[in-house]
């Protein structure tokens, strides 16, 4: 506890500088409403690197965009979810007062940086439209910055690159130019919606390195949002496991890989190849994520489940805690583990009630 | 220590940005004056011939905005619409004046220099008042030709600064433009188009110096003045007025009554195209034609693409309800029938003055780009949806940037290319139903006597097959070749503008033609 006293009063366990609670964002079609984002709740402390991973079709990326106020029609944030930065309510901004906070507040670096950037401007122009935006820097100011910015993303000669185009860029060095056009907004928090997924091994790892040390110089806030393993346990502080739009276990990083709870994220990390894949052959999940288009009241990975008992098909589950020393929850019918089978049933079903009950 | 030396080696590198493009010109002043001074040369020598035409412009501009607004806040407040009026009058008044004076600024291709209207001594003899005393054909002849020659030289020149710019001022070594460029001038067909828009621009803006006559002589006062010519019955040189002269030269479609194209009337006056039915210029006819149809079709393309512009970028930014309010908007105008429409609005505003702006054709361009724009609109939805959902646009609002900028800075860019092309395509509906309702006259179109390509058809089609057939044919062959051109114009540009088409000609499977 002596920590705290010195350090960095921003960094640490502080208010946290995201809150997001009960975020529920559906999709309205013709023919459903699918619940693509389904009562999640988390949080980003000033300074840590919060990792969301999940399969494709798990809502992750729709998570990212519901915080940046970006889901368009047809879909909608539920009354009831709350996205809170710094204070400040973000579901209840106009779209003026959104666009204040997208930038300087929190920046995005999306998935495929060959689409992230416009192809008909050179890469300084894009830049300097983002200095331009967010703080005010136009002109010769704002090319010597978008230079710094380069430089500090770790392109060489960035000088003459700034008047380059996005595809004489390679793809590595066009992620590090998007980074470096989020940076130019020098926001507090940034979202990387799977940037590295594009990108192959070498170069994420530099980029995993890279945004590293900008967290280090600048104290930022980063969610990742990744479906590799590997990535999350190189970056990530503390994860939250997605499947089909809900938040099945949370965890610090190396508690969730030491123990992990909950039968999903066991099979997700079972399938990583490795050691034990080379003589027994890779596990896989079977099956598909399910499109969420029904409200939760059951366990919506019993079917994949090779532990699904009755009661899954039937009882929501909720977190609980599921270890004494670390902050982890699962969210499962198998646990609290000491108790037997029906008054593990009967736990969920009273913190279910308890739940909605809070909602209403 | 170390970040000095790094920012002083920045400072070598960062000097080429540091350059306005007025220094960059300072600095190797040798190319852009090579090529500024003949541009110079080839503006100064026709300067008022394009003045006169920006202050017609302008002035068709002031009275028909201001009309339009006249007529919208009359509803509301007559007062504040008087004010309007009295400002548009005080307006109008400075442009005319303007005109008036570059009107009488001496031009180097014009009828003054190079004369072609005179008269000859006797039935034999020499040619009096025209250039040289060459015959009114050559000199005719002559003129024309300097002044396509002209033209030409000075698209190309433009063009040419383009160039010079591209290759000596322009900081990027390359961009996406140059692509268009290059693939443009290796399509043939393309190259017919920009030649055909070349011709017909130029007579919309030459019009009055081609013609072996003027529209104001020939056609709007023809008993205004005399002109002098040889009588052979008298063997002495008369005056007569043109209007009288137009009376013995009609073109009726019989062997005695006909001046066809390419011949002498009996005034000694050359008639290129030959002479209408009520005897006067085919050809300066074609030419007064040709100004007004290019306005009108320009105003008429151009509203219509603005607006398909700006909803088709709203309809893909804002999408859902947005997008279906456009679509039922779009739906419902495309089922008016758009020639029904043009009649009512013509009747409707028969006794209006905002009925005699550009000769009735301001009314007739709003109605035109009112009727177009769905087709552009619905042309153009499709890429500006495809671009929406580029993850460029999501990282500009990511950054937070403004609707406005977004749609105008990262959407625009991709649309304007299928803009231009359907709008080129478009533009040969809008000339061939321009001719249309001139055609149909009877109070439609362009009101008479000013000069409009349909009416000519429309008078000779009582003479098609008989020794007049000039009248209708050569202004629907005009009519034709202006409408090729620009779908060549388009399929160039689309061929251009896609970057897979690398250069070839063959783009068959791209968008397919509108209009026409």
């Amino acid at each position: 506890m002596s920590s705290e006293t010195h350090a960095d009063p921003t960094a640490g366990d502080t208010e946290p500088i995201l809150t997001v609670e009960n975020l529920q964002t559906a999709f309205y079609t013709d023919r459903e409403t699918i619940r693509a984002v389904d009562s999640i709740s988390f949080d980003v402390k000033r300074g840590e690197t919060v990792g969301i991973v999940g399969e494709s079709g798990s809502g992750k990326s729709v998570t990212a965009r519901s915080i940046m106020g970006l889901i368009d029609s047809p879909g909608r944030i539920m009354p009831g979810s709350s996205i809170k930065f710094q204070g400040q309510e973000l579901t209840e901004l106009s779209d003026a007062e959104y666009r204040s906070v997208r930038g300087s507040g929190i920046g995005m670096v999306f998935q495929d940086p060959q689409q992230s950037l416009n192809p008909v401007y050179t890469v300084g122009n894009q830049i300097r439209e983002s200095l331009k935006i967010n703080r005010g820097i136009t002109g010769e100011e704002a090319v010597e910055e978008a230079t710094d910015l380069l430089e500090a993303v770790g392109i060489p000669d960035a000088k003459r690159r700034l008047d380059e185009y996005p595809h004489q860029f390679s793809g590595g060095m066009r992620q590090r130019a998007v980074i470096a056009m989020m940076l130019a907004c020098d926001p507090d928090f940034l979202i990387c919606d799977e940037p590295t997924t594009a990108l192959d091994v070498t170069i994420q790892a530099q980029i995993l390195d890279l945004l590293k040390d900008l967290q280090e110089e600048r104290n930022l806030s980063i969610l990742f949002i990744t479906h590799d393993m590997g990535v999350i346990a190189d970056i990530a502080d503390r994860v939250n496991v997605m499947y089909a739009g809900q938040i099945v276990e949370q965890a610090p990083v190396e508690e969730l890989f030491a123990n992990p709870k909950h039968p999903y994220t066991r099979a997700l990390i079972d399938s990583i190849p490795g050691e034990h894949s080379r003589k027994e052959g890779l596990e896989t999940i079977e099956g598909e994520v399910p499109t969420p288009n029904e409200p939760a009241d059951h366990c919506r990975f019993a079917p994949r489940c090779p532990k699904a008992f009755d009661a899954c098909e039937n009882v929501p589950p909720q977190h609980v805690s599921v270890s004494d020393e670390h902050d982890h929850t699962a969210a499962c019918l198998l646990y609290p583990e000491d108790l037997t089978e029906s008054h593990r049933v009967e736990k969920h079903l009273s913190l279910a009630n308890d739940d909605t009950e809070g909602d209403t | 220590m170390s970040e000095t030396t790094s920012k002083s080696i920045r400072e070598d590198l960062t000097q080429r940005d540091e350059l306005s493009l007025y220094t960059r010109i300072a600095n190797n002043p040798r190319p852009f004056f090579k090529w500024a001074v003949p541009m110079l040369v080839l503006i100064a020598v026709e300067f008022p011939t394009y003045a006169g035409v920006a202050f017609g412009m302008l002035d068709a501009v002031v009275i028909g905005v201001t009309g339009l607004l006249d007529a919208a806040i009359g509803l509301v407040s007559s007062g504040l619409s008087q004010t309007i009026r009295d400002a548009q009058y005080a307006v109008v008044g400075v442009l005319r004046d303007a005109g008036g004076f570059v009107d009488g600024l001496p031009t180097l291709f014009s009828r003054e220099v190079i004369p072609n209207q005179g008269y000859q001594t006797g039935p034999n003899g020499p040619w009096e008042g025209t250039f040289l005393g060459l015959e009114p054909a050559y000199a005719w002849a002559l003129r024309a030709t300097l002044i396509f020659a002209y033209a030409l030289f000075t698209a190309y020149w433009v063009f040419r600064g383009w160039l010079v710019y591209r290759d000596h001022y322009r900081e990027a070594d390359w961009t996406p433009t140059d692509d268009i460029v290059d693939n443009l001038s290796n399509h043939q067909w393309g190259k017919f188009g920009i030649f055909v828009l070349i011709l017909f621009l130029t007579m919309a803006v030459f019009g009055s110096a081609l013609g072996p006559t003027t529209v104001e002589q020939n056609i709007q006062s023809p008993y205004s003045e005399r002109i002098n010519y040889f009588n052979e019955d008298t063997g002495e040189v008369d005056q007569v007025f043109p209007g009288d002269a137009n009376f013995n030269s009609k073109s009726k479609g019989s062997a005695e009554f006909n001046v066809g194209p390419m011949s002498y009337d009996d005034y000694g006056r050359f008639h290129p195209f030959g002479t209408l039915t009520n005897g006067r210029d085919l050809f300066t006819f074609m030419m007064g034609g040709a100004r007004i149809t290019m306005i009108v079709s320009a105003l008429a393309i151009g509203g219509a693409a603005l607006i398909a512009a700006v909803f088709s970028m709203f309809s893909a930014y804002y999408s859902g309800r947005v997008d279906l309010t456009i679509l039922t908007t779009a739906d419902g105008v495309v089922s008016i029938p758009r020639l029904l429409l043009l009649i009512l609005v013509s009747a409707v505003f028969a006794n209006h003055w905002i009925g005699n702006v550009l000769n009735g054709g301001f009314l007739l361009a709003i109605i035109f780009a009112f009727t177009t724009w769905p087709f552009l609109w619905r042309a153009v939805r499709g890429p500006a949806l495809q671009v929406a959902q580029e993850e460029w646009i999501l990282a500009a609002k990511s950054y937070g940037q403004q609707p406005r900028t977004i749609m105008r800075k990262h959407m625009f860019p991709y649309i304007v290319g299928y803009l231009l092309v359907y709008a080129s395509m478009s533009t040969g509906g809008i000339i061939i139903g321009l001719a249309a309702l001139s055609f149909l006259g009877n109070g439609l179109g362009i009101s008479p006597p000013t000069p409009a390509w349909g009416r000519a058809i429309s008078m000779g089609q009582d003479y098609v097959s008989g020794p007049s057939w000039h009248i209708s044919l050569l202004p629907g062959l005009m009519i034709v070749l202006l409408v090729t051109g620009l779908n060549a114009l388009g399929d160039g540009i689309r061929d251009a503008i896609d970057p897979e088409a690398g250069g070839s000609a063959e783009g068959e499977e791209a968008a397919a033609g509108g209009g026409g």
